[in-house]
């Protein structure tokens, strides 16, 4: 068996679109401005059923993460960091950092998305630990 | 007692009954475990099905309609005044609070609430645990467990909570399963934090020991009105208070510690002001513990200590048995049982037998006690205040 594939539906479809371009994108409200994940009904603060995908600098911190020793089904490839990503500029995503050790993602690292690519249709949205430049000083 | 006088029609339980809780029960259906417990608790009460007008249990079949309580109403040789549909009404401090207010307001004057899911047989068995595929959580190999230990990691950072003070949690209340004749995990054990730091990892921080057990069982309890209740065979446990939060459905989203950390906080503040008692009162708790965490993380919620002091405080030997905060002196889920929904039911079972003084692991005297259900990734919290 191999890892839970998702199942695009109409809420939904245009997220997985847009990532299949290498594009991380939200829900906005059209109403309140809130951007929210995951795409729901209705804007989880005010209620309003319109709404649309805004793009996002894919740019973020390290909000929490677990490694990952078991995993509830296979398909997966272990240990992973299983996290949670505050966007700089949109709400907090459930992912994995990767492209390092996950022992050494830690909490408050500033990340920025990677895509990864899962099956023809479906590619993920990851994010790997932001390159920092040093000024010298 | 503390609280006040009890008014004729104030909820109390009269009854209760636990069924065998074993990693599987493989001859046993769901159906028969459910009315093993609901007649269980009835016969506890000294009452006969008939005297029962109100069914908060679960359905699981064959016959009748699934999550259709209504089901039940044939097998009560009475037509019922009150049902309920929904698996967490139909378990622990919510189905307890649930049918206090129906008690209360009249709709009904004696409802037994419990029953049985073999979670581990069918389809809730999924990745997740809830039940159907989760789009942006299931792809991720989250689990939870998984979302658990992202609730722990950020207090870890927050505060300082050590890895050490969830093994102490983990050890002392698998420790109180380990002499408990009924618990699954009887008779392994004891063991200490070296013990539970060296199982297998599962998710950061949590290890295989932190972690609860799964297993198969039912259980149930019967509320009825205090005036029913002065000639039954037990002394009445009075629900002197209660609250809930609901914070989102379950594991769509992670849960946040920012969110959640916290939740149980206003559902307790609200049990123990209607109570008329203080937090740090309860002679015994007994509370939500799917991992060694989130027991820590309830000490703080419910105000029995401040954010951020609940893994000193655990460490401290607080939650043993004989400590000044005893929790789950039955072993818990960790240790006695996790069976699904009716888990939640076991706390209320456990509590009143602590009220009655007749638990396993007896807390001397006590007299009051906090009753915390929860799951879904902490994402809802139940909080009842119980007094002998």
């Amino acid at each position: 068996m191999s890892r839970p594939v998702p199942v695009p539906d109409a809420l939904t479809a245009p997220f997985w679109a847009a990532a299949a371009r290498c594009e991380l994108v939200v829900p906005e409200c059209s109403a309140c401005g809130l951007r929210f994940f995951v795409p729901e009904p209705a804007c989880p603060r005010c209620l309003c059923e319109r709404w649309e995908y805004v793009a996002c600098s894919g740019r973020g911190t390290v909000y929490s993460v677990t490694v990952v020793h078991r995993t509830p089904g296979p398909g997966f490839q272990t240990p992973f960091a299983l996290s949670i990503v505050d966007l700089d500029d949109g709400p907090a995503l459930l992912t994995h950092v990767v492209g390092c050790d996950p022992e050494k993602v830690e909490i408050g690292m500033p990340v920025r998305v990677v895509f990864r690519r899962l099956t023809e249709r479906i590619v993920l949205p990851c994010f790997t630990p932001e390159l920092i430049v040093d000024s010298g000083a | 007692m503390p609280g006040g006088r009890l008014d004729e029609r104030r909820p109390v339980i009269v009854g209760v009954y636990a069924t065998e809780q074993a990693l599987a029960l493989p001859d046993r259906s769901a159906m028969s475990l459910a009315i093993q417990a609901a007649k269980g608790a009835a016969a506890d009460a000294g009452l006969c099905l008939a005297d029962i007008d109100g069914a908060q249990l679960d359905w699981p079949g064959p016959g009748g309609v699934p999550d259709d309580g209504s089901s039940w109403a044939r097998m009560f040789g009475r037509d019922l005044r009150w049902t309920s549909d929904s698996m967490l009404d139909n378990s622990g401090v919510r189905g307890l609070l649930k049918a206090s207010a129906a008690i209360t307001a009249g709709y009904a004057d004696t409802v037994v609430v419990g029953g049985c899911r073999l979670v581990t047989r069918g389809p809730d068995n999924s990745p997740i645990g809830a039940g159907a595929p989760v789009e942006f959580a299931d792809v991720w190999g989250s689990y939870v467990v998984a979302q658990f230990a992202l609730v722990a990691a950020r207090h870890m950072h927050e505060y300082g909570t050590t890895s050490e003070q969830l093994a102490q949690v983990a050890a002392t209340i698998r420790n109180n399963g380990t002499t408990n004749p009924e618990a699954m995990m009887f008779g392994r054990g004891p063991y200490t934090v070296q013990d539970v730091l060296a199982s297998r990892m599962i998710a950061t921080p949590f290890h295989l020991l932190d972690c609860c057990v799964v297993g198969e069982g039912g259980a149930a309890f019967v509320v009825t009105t205090a005036e029913r209740a002065r000639d039954l065979p037990h002394p009445p446990v009075a629900v002197l208070g209660g609250g809930m939060e609901y914070h989102q459905a379950p594991y769509a989203n992670p849960a946040l510690y920012r969110e959640v950390g916290q939740i149980g906080k206003d559902a307790a503040a609200r049990a123990y002001e209607m109570g008329g008692v203080a937090p740090r009162d309860a002679d015994v708790l007994c509370l939500y513990d799917p991992n060694s965490f989130e027991v820590i993380r309830q000490l703080e919620a419910l105000g029995v200590c401040q954010e951020g002091e609940g893994g000193p405080l655990a460490a401290s030997g607080a939650i043993a048995v004989d400590g000044e905060h005893p929790v789950n002196p039955d072993g818990g889920c960790l240790s006695y049982a996790w069976n699904g929904t009716q888990q939640m039911t076991l706390k209320v079972v456990e509590a009143v037998r602590q009220l009655r003084g007749t638990a396993v692991h007896q807390v001397p005297g006590a007299r009051l006690a906090a009753v915390g259900t929860a799951g879904s990734g902490a994402q809802h919290y139940e909080l009842a205040v119980l007094a002998r």
